[in-house]
């Protein structure tokens, strides 16, 4: 691993002999340290990984796969048997409409919508209706990725109308833009030019106003698509006139990444070769600053993805855990392929509950032990809050993937073990079981809805519900 | 005129008198006027289409007179003096002065005439005398004697109609009135229409009598006025007489309907007429809406007329009628002897999926009860592919290249280096990336849009491109700047600015001014303001409506045809028609088209659908296997791309032939490494056109290596299969399916892709989807995975390449012997000219199609093909149809949650 961890201390210090650094500005430094020392906010997040983990394994416990998560065991509710009847569809594609009715409990609507909202914009929704505080990042969605061809493969927020809530940063150095970068605007500190600027951006506001206002000849969608514009000019208003005082000694932005992203991440679906070295370093440094986002409440919602649905990677490097040598990764020599024939994705093709596994084992407790470590980063002494809780504790983290079961020859087998986790929300849930569920992901996912004070519903509007109360505390 | 004031007292009478009506009619009809009166005339309806407003009179009492229309908001009328007037057998006599009239302003009258530029004001009335004059006023949309949107008044003998318009006075003048002598004290039906173009007529009991042009928009309606009958706003122009109905369309009624309200009789549609979206039958609706779309999802995969599993095909509505081989599957009019019903209620069908839910099931029995309408001739799945919310309106941003090329056309700036790098790339939806429920927007959006304005204004020189729209230099709002900002904003925002938009651009000069600033300074801060607007980053159309499709605005017009045919904003040409209201006109729309189409711009629009469609832009993101392809590198990517638009502008644009020629046109381009790769004879320097007329294996779009690409390494044939199925056939088929392991199998001696694709289609799991798109690919096998061509694999096994295409809704698959027959054969289908016209269609509005636009794709379909089936005609169709013409309004404004 190629660099040290970034946390809140560390930046709050503006010690600079970290590998990254934040051009942070006093302003965004009084707000988190007031928010640090008041009430608990709700907040939201989902983590996604790609490919899931197959039932079976899931079945065994911490014992394999999922050892990674053990530590962490007491802050999880592991579902099991939570069937996503949504999806439940002869020739579903369980890669992305899989992912997609993961904690939206409906298959995708078109490309790039899903069927509806996730559960972290609803309550968003239910808790900030007319916005979260100034200067806040109303939705973070961020990700370390490379298989793309629909976005329901790695984006996991969606709005209530099901187009995405935010767009996603797949670079650490965009990520960290989107949430501390400061904006300068033409004139600088020149304030009659400041001024002048400001009244440009007045006008401009205006006008959004206007057509997101009762006047406004636009429809609903449309005029929902202005507001979402609107409430980007005021972060932008915000940023570029209200906060102004660079910190001394502010640090340089984080380095570029070296790795593929846009096209060039997914050359036609045929994957790329990355090591475990590259992909873990780029990854937690991406875990690093969303933490860092949600420690310094700059961000409540969101979801940040750890590798796509049906994610297409060769992965190469030395897996080591807690010390030992646990695998080596080498995927295209292994199965003696190249390209697409040639990725991790295969080894999910070939499970098989009767043999050994271990190439999947081995990527699927990698994935855990990335997914653990951004938990931990949510978890520890820096993370801790008024109620003398981490916020891993006090905000609800649902852990959701995909089918996980590549034999892809059993639909209801396929969708109903679809990995579920999700934290304690402050003590609305149970944690420290895995519990066999046996419902349907809708009535789960409701029922974490009235949990957390939100009315609006998943799926559809005349359904009625059966509560899942075994999962409340 | 006396046959016709006799046949209107005859209708006036005819509940009371219906033996002595067909007297009456035969005695004074013959030979003159009217249309035939049959009998019946009680019964017939009414037009409702397009109905604004509707009073009837049949209260009998009180001080109300209710609006029948059904069309929301109510619009009731208030009688001020109640005992001015008497309700008396379903009308009401006007004794003495009094105003009867709208609570507040008739604003889904004026709103709905505003944005369709036209209207129809219908009478039927007996004046008290043929006396009465000022004009009297009978129906009114004003606010005083000489602030009017319209008014129908009686000016002794005649009836005179005045109308507000751009072109006419605040007054409505001048008036278009009817021949003297109609206005005389019996029943009398006087109906005023005016059509967008600006063709005004009047007619009296029926016929038309009057006809002359009434210019100009009715943009300039007032909207604070109120309806009234039988008075002025202000009082003082009473009419008297009696109203026995009285109705406003918001569109001009045809002849033959205005025949039809008079053959309706003046006491017709005394029950709330239902709008004009509920106008198709229940059943239709049933059909189409529901049972259509649940027999595409849930049994046309094995009952289409290809499968035809049990010999059922339930796909047409002849072969659905006559039943399978175990009988009748559909006995219309009685689910219960129906095999279908048998078998979706006992959950039987569908044999391999979920059982309809209740409520399906519900849907299945109400439609074959109820007669089992069929409305279609094939029902088509792919129509059916997109049934949320992905065809909602959607506003639309533009994208980066066109807002690049709203830049350059509106100030002339390039700045399509800073824009490609600044703004944050579109993302492909539904195949296209300009799919507009896609098109969000992110800080990085609101950041760069301002860095950009900043950019591009730094650019220009603002006082000359600030004397195109003002003489003066003043900083002064109260003198030239309000003008100034109207003016620069009309043109750089793409329309008229109003009043509200005129003072908040104007806030910033006055800013300048007071900081101290110059009016150099003022412009450039304006157009920057400007340059990040909603109206300028966005596509702003008024939406709002009563839920039906309405006519766009002029200038919404002018900008949906300048992005369709140039991604472009309007240029001052079509400013102008706009301004002058020609593009209400047809004729001078389908001219702007054609004068449109001869600019570069169309050429470079119509290359990025073609990038669009064939995903033009996966070729610099690839990475073949370095061992396999040592030859490949970016710059044959980008070869490849060049080649396939340089071939689609040399089909389309230069020998301007139908598009479903790009599938066989003997010619392609090439660089010399290209040709190199394709195993021809490298010519010349750069990109040369090669005959391929004595190449047989090569010719067409799906020869050329960007296409042959998208199968990866291999040239998978699934993949290939896949996207001729989806992007060239416009077939469906669920993926992926169950029961099956989809790693790809490599070829191997013994075993080559196309004996490999056999096995799949031969296997019972896999065959009944691989047959409808494997196929389609196996002409392509002799291509490897990067387009090069081969008689034999890497493992020495023979290619093949003759095979089968099963077009979607046909019964029988067609064979081909080799990869040119293939080519002929897309290049003569049906079905992929229509998939060519879907396909345009689709990147052309923005949005997925959905089955409410089926039948306008139909259309534009068959104008396209008429008009000879090119990429000139097809855009023509598209601009002139009603997806383009018209769009679809919402009612009540909803809660914004996102």
């Amino acid at each position: 691993m190629s660099k040290t961890h970034v946390s809140r201390r560390t930046m709050l210090k503006g010690l600079g002999t970290v590998t990254i650094g934040l051009p942070l500005l006093e302003e965004m430094m009084v707000l988190t340290v007031a928010a640090a020392e008041k009430t608990v906010p709700v907040r939201a997040f989902n983590v996604f990984f790609g490919l899931g983990i197959p039932a079976p394994l899931q079945a065994e416990g911490f014992k394999d796969v999922l050892q990674p998560l053990e530590s962490l065991s007491d802050k999880l509710l592991i579902m099991r048997n939570v069937d996503q009847v949504r999806c439940d569809e002869k020739g579903i594609n369980a890669h992305y409409d899989g992912a997609a009715g993961a904690f939206t409990a409906e298959p995708p609507d078109g490309e790039a919508k899903s069927g509806g909202p996730s559960i972290d914009q609803v309550i968003r929704q239910a808790h900030y209706p007319k916005g979260l505080p100034a200067g806040m990042v109303p939705t973070l969605i961020g990700g370390t990725f490379f298989r793309r061809s629909r976005v329901g493969r790695y984006v996991h927020s969606y709005n209530m109308d099901g187009t995405v809530a935010a767009t996603i940063q797949e670079k650490p150095r965009d990520l960290f833009d989107r949430v501390f970068g400061f904006i300068s605007v033409a004139g600088g500190t020149d304030a009659r030019r400041r001024r002048l600027k400001r009244s440009v951006l007045d006008s401009v506001v205006d006008q959004y106003k206007f057509y997101t206002g009762k006047n406004s000849p636009l429809g609903a969608s449309s005029k929902a698509r202005v507001a979402e514009h609107l409430d980007r000019i005021r972060e932008f208003e915000q940023r570029a006139f209200a906060m102004k005082h660079k910190a001394p000694n502010a640090p340089k932005l984080p380095p570029r990444s070296d790795i593929a992203h846009g096209g060039k991440a997914d050359p036609g679906g045929m994957g790329i070769d990355i090591t475990l070295d590259e992909l873990s370093s780029e990854w937690r440094l991406m875990a690093d600053l969303y933490a860092l986002a949600i420690q310094m409440d700059r961000v409540r919602f969101g979801s940040l993805t750890f590798l796509a649905a049906g994610e297409r990677i060769r992965l190469s490097g030395d897996y080591k855990y807690d010390g030992k040598s646990l695998w080596q990764f080498d995927d295209a020599r292994q199965q003696n392929a190249s390209g697409d024939k040639g990725c991790s994705h295969e080894w999910w093709h070939k499970f098989n509950e009767k043999r050994k596994n271990e190439a999947l084992r081995a990527h699927g407790h990698m994935k855990m032990r990335e997914i653990a470590y951004f938990l931990h980063r949510l978890d520890d002494s820096e993370s801790k809050e008024a109620n003398g809780k981490t916020i891993l504790e006090n905000s609800l983290i649902t852990i959701s993937t995909e089918s996980g079961d590549g034999r892809h020859n059993n639909v209801k087998r396929e969708l109903s073990g679809v990995f579920h986790a999700i934290t304690s929300a402050n003590g609305r849930f149970k944690t420290g079981q895995i519990m066999d569920v046996g419902a349907e992901g809708l009535d789960v996912y409701n029922t974490m809805l009235t949990a957390m004070g939100a009315t609006d519903r998943l799926g559809p509007a005349k359904r009625k519900m059966q509560a899942v109360d075994a999962i409340r505390a | 005129m006396r046959a016709t004031t006799c046949e209107a007292e005859c209708q006036s009478t005819r509940s009371r008198r219906q033996n002595r009506y067909s007297f009456c009619v035969a005695t004074f009809a013959i030979g003159l006027l009217l249309l035939p009166i049959a009998s019946s005339q009680a019964a017939s309806p009414r037009v409702s289409r397009d109905l604004r407003a509707l009073y009837t009179f049949e209260a009998g009492r009180g001080d109300t007179v209710k609006d029948r229309s059904g069309v929301r908001p109510q619009l009731d009328l208030k009688i001020e003096k109640p005992a001015a007037v008497k309700w008396q057998d379903g009308s009401l006599v006007v004794r003495s002065s009094t105003r009867i009239q709208s609570s507040g302003p008739a604003k889904k009258i004026i709103d709905a005439a505003k944005r369709w530029g036209s209207v129809t004001i219908e009478a039927w009335v007996k004046p008290q005398s043929d006396s009465q004059e000022g004009p009297a006023r009978i129906v009114s949309l004003s606010a005083g004697p000489s602030d009017r949107n319209f008014t129908l008044g009686q000016d002794k003998k005649r009836y005179d109609v005045r109308l507000r318009t751009t072109s006419t006075s605040r007054n409505g003048n001048p008036s278009t009135a009817a021949a003297n002598n109609s206005a005389r004290a019996v029943l009398t039906h006087v109906v005023f229409t005016r059509d967008a173009a600006g063709n005004a007529k009047i007619y009296i009991n029926g016929r038309q009598q009057i006809s002359k042009r009434v210019a100009g928009r009715l943009s300039n309606w007032g909207d604070s006025f109120r309806l009234l009958l039988a008075n002025e706003a202000s009082g003082d122009r009473q009419w008297l007489g009696t109203f026995y109905l009285v109705a406003v369309y918001k569109r001009a009624l045809s002849v033959s309907e205005v025949a039809q309200n008079f053959k309706a009789g003046a006491k017709a549609a005394a029950t709330p007429i239902k709008l004009a979206a509920d106008e198709s039958s229940p059943k239709a609706r049933l059909f189409e809406t529901k049972i259509a779309p649940l027999l595409a999802r849930r049994c046309l995969e094995c009952h289409d007329s290809s499968s035809k599993k049990g010999g059922l095909d339930l796909s047409r509505k002849t072969a659905a009628l006559a039943g399978g081989e175990t009988g009748k599957a559909i006995v219309p009019g009685k689910a219960s002897a129906s095999l279908l019903w048998e078998a979706v209620e006992s959950g039987e069908m569908p044999e391999d999926g979920k059982e309809l839910s209740a409520q399906e099931k519900l849907l299945v029995r109400q439609w074959i009860d109820a007669g089992a309408t069929w409305t279609v001739n094939v029902i088509d799945p792919a129509v059916y592919a997109h049934d949320g919310g992905t065809g909602n309106t959607w506003i639309q941003r533009l994208t980066v290249p066109e807002y690049i090329e709203t830049v350059r056309s509106a100030v002339g700036i390039d700045i399509e280096k800073d824009a490609r790098k600044i703004l944050p790339p579109e993302l492909r939806a539904d195949g296209f990336s300009n799919t507009a429920y896609n098109l969000n927007v992110d800080l990085k959006h609101v950041e760069a849009y301002a860095r950009l304005a900043e950019i591009i204004v730094s650019r220009m020189d603002v006082l000359k491109f600030a004397a195109k729209f003002s003489k003066s230099r003043k900083l002064s709002t109260d003198d030239t700047m309000r003008d100034f900002v109207a003016a620069m904003g009309r043109w750089l925002l793409r329309g008229p600015l109003d009043d509200r938009e005129v003072t908040n651009y104007s806030g910033i000069a006055t800013t300048v001014a007071s900081a101290g600033g110059n009016y150099k300074e003022a412009v450039s801060l304006l157009i920057e303001a400007m340059l990040q607007s909603p109206r300028f980053i966005y596509r702003v159309e008024n939406q709002r409506g009563d839920g039906t499709a309405w006519p766009v605005g002029e200038y919404e017009l002018a900008s949906r045809m300048s992005y369709i045919l140039w991604g472009a904003p309007p240029d001052e040409s079509l400013m102008r028609a706009a301004d002058n209201g020609e593009l209400l006109d047809r004729s001078r729309v389908e001219a702007q088209v054609a004068r449109m189409l001869r600019d570069p711009r169309a050429i470079e629009r119509s290359a990025q659908f073609i990038a669009e469609w064939l995903d033009l832009d996966r070729l610099s993101n690839m990475k073949p296997n370095r061992k396999r392809f040592p030859k490949w590198n970016d710059s044959l990517a980008a070869d490849m791309r060049a080649e396939t638009l340089a071939f689609f502008k040399d089909v389309a644009w230069k020998q301007k032939r139908p598009l479903a020629d790009l599938f066989n046109a003997q010619v392609t381009y090439a660089t010399p490494r290209l040709a190199e790769h394709y195993g021809l004879k490298p010519k010349g320097d750069g990109l040369s056109r090669y005959d391929l007329s004595a190449v047989p294996a090569r010719g067409g779009l799906l020869t050329q290596g960007s296409v042959l690409t998208i199968g990866g390494d291999d040239g998978s044939m699934v993949t290939r299969g896949l996207f001729v199925l989806h992007g060239v056939l416009r077939g469906t088929v669920k993926a992926p399916p169950a029961g099956l392991d989809t790693t790809p199998v490599p070829s191997k001696p013994g075993l080559s892709q196309r004996r490999i694709a056999e096995m799949r289609i031969d296997n019972v799991a896999c065959g009944a989807c691989h047959s409808k798109f494997e196929p389609l690919a196996f002409g392509l096998e002799r291509f490897d995975g990067l387009g090069g061509y081969s008689e034999k694999d890497e493992h020495g096994n023979t290619l093949r390449e003759d095979g089968q295409i099963l077009v979607p809704g046909t019964a029988e698959a067609v064979k081909y012997k080799t990869s040119a027959e293939l080519m002929n054969l897309l290049a003569g289908s049906d079905r992929v000219r229509e998939t060519m016209t879907w396909k345009v269609t689709q990147f052309a509005v923005g949005r997925p199609l959905t089955a409410s636009d089926a039948r306008i794709v139909g259309k534009i379909h068959q104008a396209a093909q008429k008009g000879g089936g090119t990429y000139s005609s097809l855009i023509t169709a598209i601009v002139m149809s009603d997806l383009v013409q018209m769009t679809r309004t919402e009612t009540e404004q909803l809660e914004i949650k996102r």
